[in-house]
């Protein structure tokens, strides 16, 4: 078996401490500042990278991050990161409680649909009419993946930071609050669905209309065998795990090891990990079964462990100052304010709610955090994006992701005078 | 029958009550706890048979209802033909019936849950109140734990006045409405960047919102001798109160009718009742309110 060396392994943990250490003293400035916590982590990751260490100490920056002098250190380094998505999907998957959506009925499946549909065709449609914009060869094997890409890229929400910004502004358990999760699992799983397709047909290199149909059927087999038998076998064994087995102990184990069981199936058959992994935290997480205390402390492992590795890997990966073009930043941003917020808000109304709450869920659902940040990661690293394309995301993810509360509590106390709280008044519960 | 009469009409008092008639080994106790409850309530009987109308049922039925005291021919007995369900509701809505009692099964197996037992299926598409009793008594259930669901919704308040007036009228005198409070993704929000404390703080600021819209319902309704207490749990809306309700040894559970009727999607996303008719803690009482 292939070791790192005693110097490789000095190394290794050197780098992993300085990213944890110095993301989260940046982090925890940026919060006193009302900074998410994720841009605290880009940012020491642009600091340690080759836009400003290795620009200006470029001795200290080999040192610290050898991945050209030893193979060991990055792959290493390349496998805790794969674990880092793996996991950070896992957990993403893990709060989708897919009965939301069908309990909030015809306004959260209305605005699930708008949010999802018109950005991915905005998107989709500029991608292919307007490949050169991004980069991309028209005509090239890359040139309809990236329009998919860009569709989806665009349709994605993120639950964590929306409803970090829901709980911040206390909307959490009221109409809209709900309205606006239910949306976001709709379009997370529909989104991360239709990326793994993207992920996989590029690992194919596009191929041919047998493998289309293949990775299809592969995708939608696994996902309705895993939301269907898998989840109603983790309902069934949870209790049984919970009571039986050391506490908490097995469940974290077990379910930790179901995730990464799902995640090496799905990459076996060449479908991407992520989906695997994704798949699984839906079908434990949905469990009512699953005790809060378990899915906390999940919660806080990935989140302060993996979750900061991760997104300091990104600046290191990439130079953000050469590679930051205003012209795709401004047509990125743009697309994904004017899809998001109009699909949404549009879906919203067609729901059957007022106008400024239609709008209030539309920019709640317009916050893309760090899910779009791994989304374009993860593009970048299959090479279906360009640098370029991948800052502008970045920016996009992070410009919805600030704007999203200000924007939100704008049309709610306008919404709040007298005679327009109904939506803003409590979701009722079981009834 | 004009049923404009049913629009408005109070869930309760309980004037017609109708049995459904399954001619399970339970029949003789289903008929039991009916003459009970009409006796206590003065209220009429119904009984519904959908299926086929044959000789021998006919003699059992009269056979039956003989044993368990209803031998008055007064009586009328419905046969119906077709789907169960919808026979029962029809019957029910052109009978007026108040409350329809039926035996139920703790636990259906999982083919017959997903494809819908008639008791199962009638509690997710009630349009009248609805009894349904795992285990009757031919002398009649005694109803002294009645746990309520406390969720905020018009239609609690009366189904809090209808279980104080079960309650009343059965001799039972306690009754615990039960708020249950889930934060889905509250986890996931403060998992990253929340000082210590924080999440406790929201979900206390949730809890405390919720228990006061409960209490808020419940200084509307009219106990009487009833002692109410009042309890917040915590966990997913349905899941939560079974569980209270079983470990409580609840002996009725009583639940607010579906806002919609429950599909087959809301047994494979399971939610709300759908978790208590899965597994059913006790005797459960589901009140339609016809909201004018």
């Amino acid at each position: 078996m292939a070791r790192l060396t005693h110097n490789d392994l000095i190394v290794l943990l050197l780098a992993i401490s300085t990213m944890l250490i110095m993301s989260r003293m940046v982090g925890e400035l940026g919060k006193k500042i009302g900074l998410p916590m994720v841009m605290g982590e880009l940012l020491v990751g642009i600091g340690l990278g080759p836009t400003l260490l290795g620009a200006c100490f470029p001795g200290a920056y080999a040192y610290l991050f050898p991945f050209t002098a030893s193979a060991g250190f990055s792959l290493a380094l390349d496998g805790i990161l794969s674990l880092s998505v793996i996991m950070l999907l896992f957990v993403a998957g893990l709060e989708l409680q897919l009965s939301q959506v069908v309990r909030h009925g015809k306004v959260a499946i209305y605005t699930g649909f708008g949010s999802m549909v018109l950005p991915s065709v905005t998107g989709f449609a500029v991608a292919y009419l307007f490949p050169q914009w991004f980069g991309v060869q028209a005509g090239s094997t890359n040139h309809l993946l990236f329009a998919l890409f860009l569709g989806t890229a665009m349709a994605i929400s993120a639950l964590p930071v929306i409803a970090r910004i829901l709980l911040d502004l206390k909307l959490f358990k009221t109409e809209v609050g709900m309205v606006i999760i239910s949306a976001a699992i709709f379009n997370d799983v529909v989104g991360w669905l239709v990326f793994s397709f993207i992920l996989s047909m590029v690992a194919r290199d596009g191929g041919g209309s047998s493998e289309v149909g293949a990775t299809i059927v592969y995708i939608v087999a696994f996902s309705v065998f895993m939301l269907t038998v898998g989840r109603f076998l983790c309902n069934r064994a949870l209790p049984w795990v919970q009571t039986k087995l050391s506490w908490p102990g097995g469940v974290l184990a077990l379910s930790l090891g179901l995730c990464l069981l799902s995640a090496a199936f799905t990459e076996s058959i060449r479908i991407h990990a992520i989906l695997g992994a994704f798949i699984a935290g839906i079908a434990i997480g949905d469990s009512a079964h699953l005790r809060e205390h378990a899915r906390v402390i999940m919660h806080q492992f990935v989140t302060n462990f993996f979750a900061p590795l991760f997104f300091v890997s990104i600046g290191l990966k990439v130079n953000f100052l050469q590679h930051f073009d205003w012209l795709i930043v401004s047509i990125v941003l743009v697309l994904a304010f004017v899809g998001k917020v109009a699909g949404a808000s549009l879906g919203a109304r067609l729901g059957g709610m007022g106008s400024r709450h239609a709008l209030a869920v539309g920019f709640g659902l317009n916050a893309r955090g760090a899910m779009e940040i791994i989304l374009g990661s993860l593009a970048y690293e299959a090479g279906l994006i360009s640098q370029t394309v991948f800052v502008a995301l970045v920016v996009m993810a992070l410009v919805t992701s600030i704007a999203s509360a200000p924007l939100m509590r704008y049309f709610l106390d306008d919404a709040r005078e007298p005679g327009s709280t109904s939506a803003i008044t409590p979701s009722t519960g079981l009834s | 029958m004009d049923h404009r009469t049913l629009k408005g009409r109070p869930p309760y008092p309980f004037e017609t009550i109708g049995v459904a008639v399954a001619f399970s080994p339970r029949l003789e106790m289903v008929l039991g706890e009916a003459r009970r409850l009409a006796a206590t309530f003065g209220a009429r009987l119904v009984l519904i048979h959908v299926g086929d109308r044959t000789e021998a049922k006919e003699a059992l039925l009269r056979q039956t209802m003989a044993t368990a005291g209803l031998d008055d021919p007064e009586i009328p007995v419905v046969w119906r033909e077709g789907d169960p369900v919808s026979r029962l509701l029809e019957t029910c809505k052109d009978n007026t019936v108040d409350l329809l009692i039926l035996g139920a099964r703790r636990r259906e197996n999982m083919l017959r849950y997903y494809l819908g037992s008639v008791a199962r299926g009638l509690s997710r598409a009630a349009k009248c109140s609805l009894l349904l009793l795992t285990e009757p008594q031919a002398a009649g259930s005694s109803f002294r734990k009645i746990v309520v669901s406390g969720v905020v919704n018009p239609k609690t308040i009366f189904t809090m006045n209808t279980a104080v007036y079960l309650a009343r009228e059965l001799g039972g005198r306690e009754m615990t409405v039960v708020t249950e409070s889930d934060q889905p993704g509250l986890a996931m929000a403060v998992a990253e960047d929340s000082r210590a404390g924080e999440a406790m703080h929201f979900k206390d600021q949730a809890t405390s919102a919720e228990a006061a819209q409960t209490h808020a319902m419940v200084g509307l309704c009219s106990p009487g001798e009833i002692r109410i207490t009042e309890k917040v749990i915590h966990g997913r809306a349905g899941y939560a109160i079974r569980q209270y309700a079983e470990h409580n040894h609840a002996d009725l559970l009583v639940l607010n009718s579906p806002d919609s009727r429950y599909g087959l999607i809301d047994r494979i996303f399971t939610h709300g009742m759908e978790y208590i008719l899965e597994d059913l803690p006790c005797n459960m009482l589901i009140v339609h309110s016809r909201l004018s």
